[in-house]
């Protein structure tokens, strides 16, 4: 079920009023109609895969029981290798087992010999990266004593398939969210309007700007050759701003939702785009994955405390997987490889947390000298997004070598100029809101009103720039 | 939650409303005029109305007979044009319409059109008994393959549209499908917009489609029996009509077999080619003329009328 489609805007409300006639003082009752209203909506994409979930939440419930009541160190390790390997061993059938046996074919062609392996024809579960982080994170966090196991079964299935963001995250820690499940959760009328005023800005971005703009990527990119480098250059803008209205209006519309029925989830975008580097940007974007590999892999891996070899196999290793995490391509490897690069030298020259505040905070304009980090920054970002959405490698290189020509001046050959105006808008809201958490939460200081004008405003540019209907992105990783 | 509750049916309200405003004012959707159904049983339009096309750009009106377009200046050498939504052409304005571009071409003549979307041939016949009591000099009919197959009880009984039941040779007059429905969704013109924008089961729909043209590739024996009920329908029209001062005008790329049994049986038939012409006849979003299209159409149309000495333009 999509979020911006009409079966969601009959469903949501049915769930709403069920859970809060429940009361919140019943938390047993609301966690199992959580936990069913969760799997009607992933089983309203494919019933199937549910017994993906089931057993996945299964596993690690037993194992966390097991952990909760075994000492013995290689007991323990071998308890959390069990969950590690059945969880990654999912998402490394369903996600990779294709690209594996494709590289393998093609390795061994390389040397000049043939190999016989038949790939197979395998759908992959939308979510399943985000719902098993979700749930591995649980695994870690009690083997590493920072969580006390659960005995409540349908809690901890509600935990993994919480709606709102089962599908395309932001990926929670079982530390957070899931003790909300086992509190008593009560109306609260300004968290219940925040959220709500989250969700539509959520579905602004999603459907007024990411829709919109990958109209004109995939026009762009599906016909690189026949444009101009300027084109390609704005191609890889839409892009940019298809994802980020896509996945941030997901994570938007998400917490809002979860805000709706008493359930707080971390932020997961910060205005990444406002970046004055590269390590600032990723501590911007997509903040519970990024967050999930410092402290499940960076860290174990022993992070940046060591010389300055560990840092850079270290910087790559986490960069690479991120980048695999997305998808089985080549492409996601390199776009993560060139995030590495971009990342290195902050970090070498220990410069990487150098931009850690609100840029230009308190001020209405940036600084020359911000506003050229900003722009940098951002051009390097988007060329790493060529990679991300190019077909493969070579449609990358070949989109970005047509780019960089002296065709980069020439004159736009694709100009939409209205979808151009709701980007200049949004960024501008962007801009003013970025001391928030989202960029209209403190709209507050407008009367009621003007705040409603605005909101209905938000409401009839919807309607009125509805782009074609897409999946969200990320629903794919 | 009682006041979040309350603040949310009032903010849906406010929407509502402004919405409202706003899709009437900017004429996101196309003015759909209101229908009744004469003495006769033929479903035209309250006389005197009229409305903005999508986007405003121009005005459609109905004329006091309760057709689309104006009525010409005088009855004198009147040549009437009867079809469905091709010749009702909302989309395009008044001086794109076929009796328009005719009279350019044919200027001792005048045009009156009479025209409904989902006219199927027998109604287009059965309008044609009002249209001949103003002695017209020559009627033309526009027709596409579906206005046959509609036309035919047997074929697939529809009960919105005229059609003739070839067992018991009776006509059976459409009816109008959920008027109220109809009329609140047309007049409360945002619910009309999402009901445009974002269609009820849209991709169902098309499965259905594709399903069924499938289907219909499967079941090519079935075309034999449309066949034989079309030339039945061809005899019933010969038998029960005047079919000497009219002629049929085939859109381009009708079916050949059609078109062979309306000669043969002694009809008068212009068909229209479009192969040609390098430039599109046909909007990109759907398949009704543009201008561009009407004008070409008229142009095939007057040059055969005035040059086919089969088609009589004399009473």
């Amino acid at each position: 079920m999509l979020f911006n489609s009409l079966e969601f805007f009959v469903f949501l409300p049915i769930v709403f009023a069920l859970y809060w006639l429940i009361g919140g003082k019943r938390i047993k009752s609301q966690n199992l109609l959580v936990a069913l209203a969760s799997y009607v909506f992933y089983g309203w994409w494919d019933w199937r895969f549910l017994s993906l979930i089931l057993f996945s939440s299964l596993v690690d419930y037993s194992i966390g029981l097991s952990l909760g009541k075994i000492n013995k160190p290689s007991k323990r390790k071998l308890l959390l290798w069990i969950s590690i390997c059945v969880n990654l061993g999912f998402l490394g059938f369903f996600k990779y087992y294709n690209f594996f046996i494709d590289s393998l074919i093609n390795s061994f062609t390389f040397f000049g010999k043939e190999l016989s392996i038949n790939t197979l024809n395998i759908i992959l579960p939308v979510g399943i990266s985000f719902y098993t982080f979700q749930t591995l994170s649980y695994t870690i966090d009690v083997y590493n004593k920072k969580l006390e196991p659960t005995k409540e079964f349908v809690g901890f299935m509600a935990f993994v398939s919480f709606f709102p963001q089962l599908v395309a995250g932001p990926i929670e820690r079982a530390t957070n969210l899931l003790p909300q499940f086992y509190k008593e959760r009560s109306f609260n009328y300004a968290n219940a309007v925040d959220g709500l005023r989250q969700v539509l800005w959520g579905l602004f971005k999603k459907i007024v700007i990411a829709d919109n703009c990958a109209k004109y990527a995939n026009i762009i990119f599906n016909n690189h050759d026949d444009y101009s480098g300027s084109t390609l250059l704005l191609g890889a803008f839409f892009f940019a701003f298809q994802i980020y209205g896509d996945f941030s209006g997901y994570s938007d519309i998400a917490i809002g939702i979860s805000r709706l029925f008493g359930f707080n989830l971390k932020r997961n975008f910060a205005f990444p785009y406002f970046s004055r580097d590269i390590a600032e940007f990723w501590r911007r974007w997509h903040i519970s994955l990024s967050t999930w590999f410092r402290d499940y892999l960076y860290i174990p891996l022993g992070g940046s405390k060591g010389g300055t070899k560990m840092k850079i196999r270290n910087t790559f290793i986490i960069f690479i997987v991120s980048g695999f995490w997305h998808g089985a391509n080549w492409t996601f490897i390199v776009w993560g490889a060139l995030n590495a690069i971009y990342f290195l030298p902050l970090l070498l020259l220990n410069k990487n947390r150098v931009n850690t505040d609100i840029v230009a905070q308190g001020k209405y304009l940036p600084s020359l000298k911000e506003l050229g980090q900003i722009a940098f920054t951002f051009f390097i970002t988007l060329i790493a997004w060529v990679f991300f959405r190019a077909d493969s490698v070579a449609h990358a290189a070949s989109y970005l070598e047509n780019m960089f020509t002296l065709s980069l001046f020439n004159k736009f050959e694709v100009f939409p100029t209205t979808i151009l105006l709701l980007t200049l808008f949004f960024i501008i809201v962007e801009w003013l809101g970025r001391a928030g958490e989202y960029a209209i939460e403190r709209i507050d200081f407008m009367k009621k009103p003007l705040r409603w004008s605005f909101y209905v405003i938000l409401i009839i540019l919807m309607f009125s720039f509805t782009g074609e209907q897409q999946e969200f992105i990320y629903f794919q990783f | 939650m009682i006041k979040f509750l309350k603040n949310i049916v009032v903010f849906l309200l406010i929407t509502v409303i402004i919405g409202e405003i706003v899709v009437r004012v900017t004429h996101a959707v196309t003015d759909i005029p209101q229908r009744t159904i004469d003495d006769s049983g033929i479903q035209k339009y309250f006389p005197n109305q009229d409305g903005y096309w999508k986007g405003g750009d121009h005005q459609w009106v109905v004329n006091e007979l309760g057709w689309p377009g104006e009525l010409p200046d005088s009855n004198d050498n009147l040549i009437n044009i009867i079809g469905d939504s091709y010749i009702e052409n909302f989309m395009n304005p008044n001086e794109c319409h076929q009796s328009t571009f005719l009279k350019e071409n044919m200027k001792d003549y005048n045009f009156m059109e009479a025209a409904r979307s989902g006219v199927s041939l027998i109604e287009a016949m059965e309008i044609s008994k009002q249209t001949d009591t103003l002695n017209p000099k020559h009627t033309l009919i526009y027709v596409n393959n579906n206005d046959f197959l509609e036309s035919i009880v047997e074929v697939k009984s529809l009960s919105d549209i005229t059609q003739v039941n070839l067992t018991n040779n009776e006509i059976v007059f459409g009816k109008m499908k959920a008027p109220g429905a109809k009329k609140v969704l047309y007049t409360w013109k945002l619910l009309y917009y999402f009901y445009n924008r974002f269609p009820i089961g849209g991709n169902k729909k098309k499965k259905k489609k594709d399903a069924l043209e499938t289907t219909s590739k499967k079941d090519a024996e079935r075309k034999t029996e449309h066949d034989d009920n079309i030339l039945k329908l061809i005899n019933y029209i010969k038998a029960n009509y005047t079919i000497s001062n009219k002629t049929l005008v085939f859109h381009p790329n009708s079916d050949h077999m059609i078109i062979d049994m309306c000669l043969n049986s002694g009809f008068n038939v212009i068909v229209l080619d479009s192969s040609n012409d390098s430039k599109d006849w046909t909007f990109g979003y759907d398949t009704h003329w543009t201008c561009y299209g009407h004008e070409k159409v008229a142009e095939q149309v007057s040059k055969n009328l005035l040059s086919n000495k089969s088609i009589s333009l004399s009473n």
